[in-house]
């Protein structure tokens, strides 16, 4: 549906993107994971064609979106990452402003109005100015606004930026629900419980590169360790380290070593080893391996917010 | 352990200063505020200064042009002609140039036609009978269109002063000639050193002074008018002497039907002003769209950037042409300035004023890099047009490099615009030139602003 080919973006001298390449088909909901300054809104202002590419090309449905042209913008929803809306005009006059832009008729756009607000629980207050509107309500409608066309693909540019968790989950129960009624989507994110929870696939960026793409399995399949225990450091865990480490990498960090389990490894086997050296069980914990450490794993750093 | 009074004392200081430091760092990284402080101030007290003559050997108005027409063969005419020439505050105008380019002498009504059309605004005739045997003293036309009344009322005050400071020593002398020609010369001395004897004796002054005085025209005899409060009295005894034997008459060409003519001099130096205000503002909302995200909304929609600097220009233009005719009407219910019966003319010049000052406020939007600084802007530009502009004083009263410099100001053609409907009652077709000045300084800014948002990023 999406095809970004070989797309390079720079400012000045500083790379935003570079040699960029990704295919998105219809119906998923791909995250673009990556910190702050990563590129991803690099990378979302080309594909809604609001900046050009200096190298390589955006096309949705074979139609370039870089070169202004009006039907690629029908097919796509832009979610900006700033509350872009008129804080002076009702919710209604809003969403009646960006609707109107599509050209949709009165009697549709009316139509769409209603079903969008009451979809977001904002129904009640369509009269009501967006300046009284709290934070996580003014999201909700800056979505509902980029709905109105019914665009076939909806990008979202880090919608839930200083929303609180009840919001949050409302926004992602939206989108959820749009996604699942065959909406593409394009969710950008540094916030990686995100990334974890919505996306069917996940892109993960940093300095203006995709380093990996794919399901979460698939991410965490790149891993050389499954399962991390963490145990606390004692007299009877300095003597099981020698076997320890023969089972994956171990680290000692601040009174505790962690062991990344070797990919292949029964976690049977070292709590053998624990066990067999009284290390109690009360302190050690087992972690799970999450994008973090696929991040950790692709970069050599840690994940910065 | 509590701290003395010293140690607190000591700590409270040091984080005032931290602070104070603080603040002065943020400050001269303002660029603003900075402006704000410095530059609108010094640039404003520079033009009030020029207006009001500190430094200047005298205040007021230089080389305001004025016709000077002599259909007399008096001496006294040339010599007022003379001392008007040696004014700084006049450039005396005798000559006119022809439709191919060849200077003409000024004749009276040439002269008129000129101040009727604001080519000049002030006229002195010298009719043929400025002197008469039919009468004693002097006659003169004063030929004006008061349109800018702080100037007129400074052009007639300076021309008095001209007129009766070089008048009397030359109606004296030619009185004399008049009488050698009836009496004889050897009367006329006679009757003069007469005089002389009489003044000298009942005032207790030198003869050869008073006798001398008389020889040459001068009227306060011998007496030092600096010297005491009597002189000073004698003098202005000698001026309402002056003012009963000089009758200059008042001939105003245009605005004479007005109706509220100090309101309507004025409504369009201020309504333009505030215009504006209310442009500029306006502009800074392409800023706040920005900063709230609203353009990208809009961009990624079938909206281009043209749509919406488009929208604003007209909203803004619309905004000034329904802001002028408020202000107008309002004018004409308060203070009676004739609006209705001009209004065509009016909307005319009030929607050129509007696509010029929208255009200013475009231009600001584009410069700017941020709404705090084209608040800036717009404030030191506004004053500054303003003031130069001939919206609080006449341009006149500016030293002829400003005056020059004002004619680039919209501010300065929507004033002439303004003042030509409602002050002149020219039509439409009259005013096309200022209008045609007005659209094409809207288009060249324009051009100017679509070159500056094509570069900046504003819309990225």
């Amino acid at each position: 549906m999406l095809t970004i080919s070989s797309v390079s973006k720079s400012y000045g001298s500083l790379t935003a993107l570079s040699d960029v390449s990704l295919d998105i088909a219809p119906g998923e909901f791909l995250g673009l994971l990556g910190p702050n300054g990563a590129g991803k809104s690099t990378l979302m202002s080309l594909i809604s064609g609001l900046k050009r590419p200096d190298a390589g090309s955006i096309t949705l449905n074979d139609i370039s979106t870089t070169n202004g042209d009006h039907q690629a913008r029908h097919e796509l929803g832009l979610v900006p990452q700033n509350i872009a809306l008129y804080d002076e005009l009702t919710a209604e006059e809003n969403l009646q402003v960006f609707g109107e832009l599509f050209g949709l008729d009165h009697k549709t756009l009316r139509e769409r109005i209603t079903e969008g607000l009451s979809a977001v629980g904002l129904e009640d207050r369509r009269k009501d100015r967006v300046k009284s509107f709290s934070g996580g309500m003014k999201r909700r409608l800056n979505i509902i606004a980029a709905l109105l066309h019914r665009p076939k693909m909806l990008l979202c540019d880090e919608p839930t930026v200083g929303v609180d968790p009840q919001s949050r989950n409302a926004i992602f129960e939206l989108l959820e629900k749009l996604n699942r009624e065959g909406l593409t989507v394009v969710y950008s994110t540094h916030y990686m419980e995100e990334a974890t929870r919505l996306c069917s696939r996940i892109a993960i960026i940093d300095h203006g590169k995709i380093l990996a793409s794919g399901t979460l399995a698939q991410l965490l399949e790149q891993l050389p360790s499954a399962e991390r225990i963490r145990i606390t450091r004692s007299d009877a865990s300095l003597l099981a380290l020698p076997e320890l480490e023969a089972l994956g990498a171990l680290v000692t960090v601040d009174g505790a070593h962690t062991l990344a389990v070797r990919a292949g490894t029964q976690l049977s086997t070292v709590f053998q080893v624990l066990e067999k050296h009284g290390v109690a069980s009360a302190g050690c914990t087992l972690t799970r391996p999450g994008l973090e450490d696929v991040f950790l794993h692709l970069t050599g750093k840690a994940f910065r917010e | 352990m509590s701290k003395s009074p010293d140690f607190k004392t000591a700590l409270l200081m040091s984080t005032v200063l931290s602070l104070l430091r603080k603040d002065i760092r943020l400050f001269l990284r303002n660029k603003v505020a900075f402006g704000l402080t410095f530059i609108v101030p010094l640039v404003l007290v520079y033009i009030f200064g020029q207006v009001f003559g500190v430094n200047r050997s005298s205040s007021g108005p230089t080389g305001v042009p004025i016709a000077v027409v002599n259909e007399s063969d008096a001496a006294v005419a040339t010599a007022i002609i003379e001392a008007m020439e040696a004014e700084s505050a006049f450039q005396v105008i005798h000559t006119w140039e022809d439709a191919a380019g060849v200077e003409q002498p000024l004749t009276a009504d040439r002269a008129r036609e000129l101040i009727r059309d604001n080519k000049m605004r002030f006229g002195l005739v010298f009719p043929p009978d400025t002197m008469s045997e039919e009468r004693f003293g002097l006659r003169l036309i004063f030929l004006n269109n008061p349109r800018n009344e702080i100037e007129t009322q400074t052009v007639t005050g300076l021309l008095q002063k001209v007129i009766f400071t070089s008048a009397p020593q030359a109606l004296m002398t030619s009185l004399k000639e008049q009488a050698e020609s009836y009496i004889g010369t050897a009367e006329t001395t006679a009757f003069y050193d007469g005089m002389a004897r009489t003044i000298s004796d009942a005032f207790d002054l030198k003869y050869e002074t008073v006798r001398a005085d008389m020889e040459a025209g001068v009227m306060n005899f011998g007496a030092d008018d600096s010297a005491s409060e009597e002189g000073k009295a004698d003098s202005a005894d000698a001026s309402s002497f002056i003012d009963q034997i000089v009758a200059i008459e008042n001939e105003q060409l245009a605005g004479a039907d007005v109706k509220s003519p100090a309101a309507t001099r004025v409504v369009g130096g201020w309504a333009i002003m505030f215009l504006l205000f209310s442009v500029s503002g306006a502009s800074t909302a392409l800023f706040e769209e920005k900063q709230a995200g609203i353009f990208h909304r809009l961009l990624a929609s079938p909206v281009s950037r043209s749509h919406i600097l488009w929208s604003k220009y007209l909203f803004n233009m619309l905004m000034g042409l329904v802001q002028l005719t408020v202000l107008f009407i309002a004018g004409q219910i308060m203070f009676g300035i004739e609006v209705i019966p001009h209004l065509p003319s009016l909307l005319v010049v009030a929607l050129c004023a509007s696509i010029a000052c929208t255009a200013f406020g475009m231009l600001l939007s584009a410069i700017a890099p941020n709404p705090a600084a084209a608040s800036g802007l717009a404030t030191f530009l506004i004053l500054t047009m303003s003031a130069i502009g001939g919206a609080w004083f006449p341009t006149s009263f500016m030293p002829e490099f400003i005056q020059s410099i004002s004619k680039l100001t919209l501010v300065y053609w929507s004033m002439e615009g303004f003042i030509a409907v409602l002050w002149a009652h020219k039509s439409i077709f009259e005013i096309l030139p200022i209008l045609a000045v007005l659209l094409g300084m809207a288009a060249v800014v324009n051009v100017f602003s679509v070159w500056r948002f094509n570069r900046g990023n504003l819309f990225e």
